[in-house]
C-alpha cells in the first residue's frame, strides 16, 4: 500500500521538471484542439503524434501521447456543446444535453460542467487504475498460454458485442477481419510466411500504426468531407466556472458514472463512447428528473462526460497489465510503448514497476492541465472551432502520409495507410465498428501463438483450455456473450428474468 | 435485434439502402471467408519439419475463415429477411449523390498525391500542390456557397506553402523525422 504511494509520489515528481511540464502543456493544448476540431479523433491524434515523439525519451513520449489522448477526449465536449456534433465519438452522448443547454444561453455553464466532470471522471478512473492494476498484474503472472488465448478471444468478442451499432454480427465480423489482418506475414511459432502472395513487404506483416492512421485518419477525413454544410457555433455569454454546488449536487451521478466508465474501460476494446452512453443511460434511469434528459439536463451532461473520461484512465488497466488495449487509442499507445522499448503485460510490474505509477502521474498532470486550460481558454477554443475543415483536412492528410511513412521509412506503409483508409471508410459507412478491427490486429498474434503453443504443450490435447479454472471461466463468459447476442436466446433470457420478477412482485 | 444489441445507443437499422448494402457486403464477406478457408486448408503443413499437426500455420486462419463465412452468411440471411423495399434504388441514389462526388474527389486527390506526386518531387512541393488543389476545389466548385475566387486562391496558397514548408522544417529539421 505504502510502496504504491511512494512510487506514485516518485512518479509525479519525475515529471515535475521544466521539460515535463512543457510537454504536458503543449500536448494537452494540441489534444484539446484535436478533440475540438470535428473530424479529428483522439485515436487519430495519438497515432499521428507517435511519429513526432519517436526521438523523445520513452517516459516523455508516453506522457505526450497520454496528454493528447486525454485532451482530445475532453476537448470533444466543446464541439458537442457549441456545435451539436461530437468532437470525438466519445462525446456523442454529451450533445444530447450539452447543446440544448447552449441553446438556452447556458453554453458557458455547460462547458464548465463538462470540464469539471471530465476531471472528476478521470480522477475516479485513476483511483481504480492505481488500485486494480497492481493486483491484476500479480494475478496475470499465473496466466499461461491457455488463459492468454481465451483473453485475446474474449477481447475481440466482447468488443464486437458491445460496439456493434445495429447488430453484434458486424462487431464480430470487424473483429474477425482484424484477426485475419494479423495473420498476414511471418508467424512466430514456425517462422512460416502466411498470405504474403510473394510480396516481400508483406513478410513482416501489417504494422499497426499505418493501419490506424488510415482507419482513423484518412477514413475520418473522407467522412468529414462528405458532409456538405456545417452547423453554426452557439454563442457563449455566461460564466464558464461553475459553483461547487452546481457540481456536487450530482455527486451520486459523478461516482456512479465514474465507476461505470471504469468498468467499461477495463473491458478490452470497448472505448469511451460506450462509457459515456452507459453512464448517461444509468443516470437517466436513476434521475429524479428523467424528463429533462435530452432537453438540457445538467445531470445528463455530467454523466456523459464523467463516464467517457473515466474510461481513458481505466483503459490503462488491461493495457498495462495484460497488454490488451482497453480502447482503440490504447492500442496505439501499446504500439508506441513497444517502439520505445516498454513492454506492457504481466511482467511490467516486475520489470518496470515505477512505469505504472508514472502513467498514473501522467494522467493526473494531463487532467489538471485540461482543467486549467478548459476553464481559462474558452475564447481561444471557439476560434479553433471556426477553422474551415476544407483547409484543415488537406493538411491532416499530409500528416497521415508523414505519420505512416516515418516509423519504418517504407512507402509500403503509406500504401497500407491508404488501403486501411478506404476500407475503414467503407466499413464505417456500413456501420461496422472500428474498435474490434483494431483489437483483432493487436491481439491476432497473441491469440494464434497461444492457441498453438498450448496445443503443442499438450501434444494436441485441448483439454486444459477448458479445465484450468481461469480458462474455464473466460471460456464460459465468451460462450454466454455469443449466446446473448443471438436475438432468440436474448429474448428468452430477458423474458425469464422479467417473468420471475413479475412473479415475485405478484407474491409480494 | 438492434434494441437488444445496444439498448443505450440510438440506432437506425431500418434504412432500406443500408439493408441492401449489408446484403451485398455480406456476400463479399462470404466469398472472402471461403477464399481464406481454401488458402488456409491448402497452406503448407510443414510435414517435412515434423511439427505437431495441431500447430500447423493454417490452423487459426482456417478457423477464422470458417467464422467469417458463418458470420457473413448470417448477415446475408438477416438482410435478406428484413424488408428492403426500394433498397436498391435508395442505394444507387446514395452512390451517385453529391456526397459521393465529394468523397471521390478527396480520394482522387489523395491517390494522385500519394501514388503520383510523393517520391517524384520534393515532399514539401508535392504536399503544397495537394493542399492547394484540395482547398481550391472544395471552396469553389464543390462548395455550397462558394466564396470569391481570388480570396480562395490566396488562402489556398498561404495554407499550401505554410503547411508544406512547415512540415518540411518541423518534422524534417526539428524532430529529425525522415520524410517520404
Amino acid at each position: 500500500m505504502f510502496d504504491g504511494l511512494i512510487l506514485l509520489g516518485q512518479g509525479i515528481a519525475h515529471f515535475l521538471t521544466p521539460a515535463g511540464l512543457f510537454n504536458v502543456a503543449w500536448a494537452t493544448l494540441l489534444g484539446l484542439a484535436i478533440g475540438i476540431l470535428p473530424g479529428l479523433t483522439a485515436t487519430m491524434g495519438v497515432a499521428l503524434l507517435v511519429t513526432l515523439t519517436y526521438k523523445m525519451a520513452p517516459d516523455q513520449a508516453i506522457l505526450t501521447l497520454m496528454c493528447v489522448y486525454l485532451g482530445a477526449i475532453y476537448g470533444g465536449s466543446r464541439t458537442a456543446i457549441l456545435l451539436n456534433i461530437p468532437g470525438t465519438p466519445a462525446n456523442a452522448a454529451a450533445t444530447l444535453d450539452g447543446h440544448p443547454l447552449a441553446m438556452q444561453g447556458k453554453a458557458g455553464l455547460a462547458m464548465g460542467l463538462a470540464t469539471t466532470s471530465s476531471t472528476l471522471g478521470t480522477l475516479v478512473g485513476i483511483f481504480f487504475l492505481a488500485i486494480i492494476a497492481p493486483m491484476l498484474a500479480e494475478a496475470a503472472l499465473k496466466f499461461g498460454s491457455y488463459e492468454f488465448f481465451w483473453l485475446a478471444l474474449f477481447g475481440v468478442v466482447i468488443s464486437g458485442q458491445m460496439t456493434g451499432s445495429d447488430t453484434p454480427l458486424k462487431g464480430y465480423i470487424a473483429g474477425i477481419l482484424g484477426l485475419l489482418v494479423a495473420m498476414v506475414g511471418m508467424e512466430t511459432l514456425h517462422a512460416y510466411q502466411r498470405f504474403t502472395f510473394g510480396i516481400p513487404a508483406l513478410g513482416g506483416g501489417v504494422d499497426l500504426i499505418p493501419a490506424m492512421v488510415g482507419a482513423f485518419g484518412l477514413a475520418e477525413i473522407l467522412s468529414t468531407m462528405k458532409r456538405t454544410a456545417m452547423p453554426k457555433i452557439a454563442a457563449v455569454n455566461d460564466r464558464v466556472i461553475p459553483t461547487l454546488r452546481e457540481i456536487f449536487q450530482y455527486w451520486k451521478t459523478i461516482i456512479r458514472s465514474g465507476i461505470i466508465g471504469t468498468f467499461v474501460g477495463i473491458i478490452p476494446g470497448v472505448g469511451e463512447d460506450v462509457g459515456a452512453w452507459s453512464s448517461y443511460a444509468a443516470a437517466k434511469k436513476r434521475s429524479k428528473h428523467p424528463e429533462e434528459f435530452g432537453k438540457g439536463s445538467q445531470e445528463g451532461l455530467i454523466a456523459a462526460e464523467t463516464g467517457d473520461n473515466a474510461v481513458v484512465s481505466a483503459a490503462m488497466i488491461p493495457t498495462l497489465t495484460l497488454a490488451l488495449p482497453g480502447s482503440a487509442a490504447a492500442a496505439v499507445l501499446i504500439a508506441a510503448m513497444m517502439i520505445h522499448g516498454i513492454r506492457p503485460g504481466p511482467m511490467l510490474m516486475i520489470e518496470n514497476a515505477p512505469f505504472l505509477y508514472q502513467v498514473v502521474a501522467m494522467l493526473l498532470l494531463a487532467t489538471l492541465a485540461n482543467l486549467i486550460f478548459g476553464l481559462s481558454l474558452t475564447k481561444v477554443f471557439i476560434k479553433v472551432l471556426s477553422v474551415p475543415r476544407e483547409r484543415l483536412m488537406a493538411v491532416i492528410y499530409v500528416l497521415c502520409v508523414v505519420g505512416s511513412f516515418a516509423i519504418t521509412q517504407r512507402m509500403f506503409d503509406v500504401y497500407v495507410m491508404l488501403f486501411f483508409g478506404i476500407v475503414g471508410f467503407i466499413l464505417r459507412e456500413m456501420k461496422y465498428p472500428m474498435a474490434p478491427l483494431v483489437l483483432g490486429i493487436v491481439l491476432g498474434d497473441l491469440l494464434d501463438l497461444n492457441l498453438r503453443r498450448g496445443l503443442a504443450l499438450t501434444n494436441g490435447d485441448p483439454t486444459p483450455f477448458f479445465t484450468r479454472p481461469i480458462s474455464a471461466v473466460i471460456c464460459l463468459i465468451i460462450v454466454l456473450t455469443i449466446l446473448m447476442s443471438i436475438p432468440a436466446v436474448n429474448r428468452r433470457v430477458r423474458a425469464l428474468f422479467t417473468r420471475n420478477r413479475g412473479g415475485v412482485e405478484a407474491q409480494g | 435485434m438492434s434494441a437488444d444489441a445496444s439498448p443505450i445507443r440510438p440506432a437506425d437499422d431500418n434504412d432500406p439502402a443500408r439493408i441492401r448494402a449489408d446484403l451485398i457486403t455480406a456476400l463479399v464477406l462470404v466469398a472472402l471467408g471461403l477464399a481464406v478457408t481454401y488458402f488456409s486448408w491448402t497452406m503448407d503443413r510443414l510435414e517435412v519439419r515434423r511439427i505437431h499437426p495441431s500447430t500447423i500455420p493454417g490452423l487459426v486462419p482456417l478457423i477464422l475463415g470458417i467464422a467469417l463465412t458463418l458470420c457473413g452468411s448470417l448477415l446475408a440471411f438477416r438482410s435478406a429477411r428484413l424488408d428492403a423495399k426500394a433498397g436498391g434504388a435508395a442505394l444507387i441514389r446514395i452512390l451517385v449523390s453529391w456526397q459521393a462526388v465529394r468523397v471521390l474527389t478527396v480520394l482522387g486527390l489523395a491517390l494522385i498525391y500519394t501514388l503520383g506526386f510523393v517520391g517524384r518531387m520534393p515532399f514539401w512541393l508535392a504536399s503544397a500542390l495537394f493542399i492547394f488543389a484540395f482547398i481550391t476545389l472544395f471552396e469553389t466548385v464543390l462548395a455550397d456557397r462558394p466564396g470569391s475566387l481570388p480570396r480562395t486562391l490566396i488562402w489556398a496558397l498561404i495554407v499550401a506553402l505554410g503547411a508544406g514548408l512547415g512540415v518540411h522544417y518541423i518534422f524534417g529539421q526539428i524532430f529529425l523525422v525522415r520524410l517520404p
